[in-house]
């Protein structure tokens, strides 16, 4: 799995976190389990995940993610979070 | 506190598909992102010799008087009066306030607009960024209770603290100004262009997807969307305090500069806004797949700007190196004309400079200071003139 930072975004560290194919419905399982519901927005084809101090979003395939940081996001939370999508920074 | 079930329908947004103006509370509300507003508060509040902060302030209490006494009924108590201050302050995107100790001379944001936006947009600071809220909390405390007040804050999570404070003293002051406007200028008609519509991009389709969004703040009275963080303001606002800037640096013999400096902010915005936004999941998910080339991006990018009320403007000519948009019912023009009557030069700085701006992004190549200045933009009539349409020219930089 890669990352790819995003420009101009409501954080300085933000990503996009590219899956491997066949892990997105396993992973979409895990965020859901661990931070709650999965928020669907037809319009715009989009889906979330909001966590108390970040949001996952992607489009309706799932892949990849953007992981949306709060200010007051932590490390480890961040860690938590790696953990589940199965990166290693 | 207590508060009347029918809030929401108070501050639901009405959106009219002519002008394309999203309206809260009687007033047109323009979207814009915190890449912007903070740069707009720092060139403002960053000019020499003139009191940017007061107009940043004035113009607040001025247009948010106004605002909140529209989202107010007759029947309202006193706890429902500030419920209805703090609601429309979280449903318009700028964050949470609590007004639970007013009486004691205490308000206390835990999560604001202007904070996050200048963090992420500027860097850390080592000054109070909420001027905005503070001239926001005199107009809504003199709606909701008559009392004229001084608002200043003490504390602000810009430069670290965990919340931000505000005391609430007695004013001089017997009453806050009206937001006074003359005579309305009328809604164009049928006509304008004849416009480009490119094959790919179902614009209708992307502007109906914006408009359908709930462009409300969340729990934290924030907008998260598009990968940035939105706000409905007021065009009063946007219009009082640009006006405001270039007339106090006109006091100065400095208002090209003014107008340079806003049409700049606007150059950063164009950029900076849809860079956001072409890399969101929004983008990907809706419209990337409209989009088959460089100008395909741009129609779908003056498509959302329409969507998020900025100008009813439409491209009327394009290439890779130039590009000609028109529009009809800006905020800028429409709003100088009604403070000001007829100008005798174009007044849409934001227009010029986002037109430029959306061409950088999309043609251009490199970071943001790359790109910057590559292209020029210029407003060759405007509805701010008495012409029936404000017309943007803009030509790469050779």
């Amino acid at each position: 799995m890669r990352r790819e930072r995003v420009p101009a975004c409501v954080h300085p560290e933000t990503y996009k976190y590219f899956l491997e194919r066949d892990e997105v419905v396993a992973v979409w399982q895990r965020l859901v389990a661990r931070y709650g519901e999965l928020r669907k927005d037809l319009a715009f084809r989009a889906m979330e995940v909001v966590a108390p101090r970040f949001r996952v979003r992607a489009t309706l395939l799932g892949n990849p993610v953007t992981v949306l940081r709060r200010r007051d996001c932590t490390a480890d939370d961040i860690a938590e979070l790696h953990a589940l999508l199965g990166y290693e920074p | 506190m207590s508060i009347s079930n029918d809030l929401d329908g108070r501050l639901a947004m009405q959106y009219e598909p002519v002008t394309y103006r999203r309206k809260i509370a009687g007033h047109d509300v323009i979207i814009h992102c915190h890449h912007y507003n903070a740069r707009l508060q720092r060139t403002i509040e960053g000019a020499r010799g003139i009191d940017g902060k007061g107009l940043i302030a004035g113009a607040a209490e001025v247009v948010f008087a106004g605002q909140v006494a529209q989202a107010l009924r007759p029947e309202d108590d006193d706890a429902a009066r500030l419920a209805v201050v703090e609601r429309l302050y979280a449903h318009l995107g700028f964050g949470r306030i609590d007004l639970g100790q007013l009486a004691e001379g205490l308000v206390t944001a835990s999560s604001s607009h202007f904070v996050e936006g200048w963090l992420a947009g500027l860097g850390q600071c080592e000054h109070n960024v909420c001027t905005f809220t503070e001239g926001f909390l005199v107009g809504a405390v003199y709606a909701a209770t008559g009392r004229v007040v001084v608002v200043r804050e003490t504390e602000c999570m810009a430069r670290g603290a965990a919340r931000c404070s505000f005391t609430v003293t007695a004013s001089e002051r017997e009453s806050v100004p009206g937001n006074i406007k003359g005579e309305s200028v009328p809604v164009p008609g049928a006509g304008g262009g004849p416009y480009l519509r490119p094959a790919q991009v179902d614009e209708q389709a992307i502007i109906d997807a914006v408009v359908g969004m709930p462009m409300v703040g969340d729990e934290a009275g924030l907008i998260p969307a598009f990968s940035v963080y939105l706000a409905n303001m007021p065009a009063d606002f946007y219009n009082r305090i640009c006006i405001g800037f270039v007339e106090a640096m006109r006091g100065l013999g400095r208002e090209k500069a003014a107008l340079r400096l806003l049409v700049s902010d606007a150059e950063h915005c164009g950029m900076n806004t849809f860079r956001g936004i072409m890399h969101s999941p929004e983008w990907d998910g809706l419209i990337a797949p409209m989009v088959h080339d460089r100008a395909d991006a741009l129609h779908a990018i003056i498509a959302i700007s329409n969507a998020l009320g900025w100008g009813d403007w439409h491209v009327t000519a394009h290439t890779p190196t130039t590009l000609a948009l028109e529009s009809r019912h800006g905020y800028e023009a429409v709003g100088f004309r009604e403070y000001r009557g007829r100008a005798d030069a174009p007044q849409c700085a934001m227009l010029t400079g986002v037109a430029a701006g959306v061409m950088e992004l999309v043609y251009g190549e490199g970071t943001v200071e790359d790109r910057y200045g590559t292209f020029a933009s210029r407003e060759d009539q405007c509805v701010a003139c008495g012409e029936p349409s404000c017309n943007f020219a803009v030509e790469r930089v050779e």
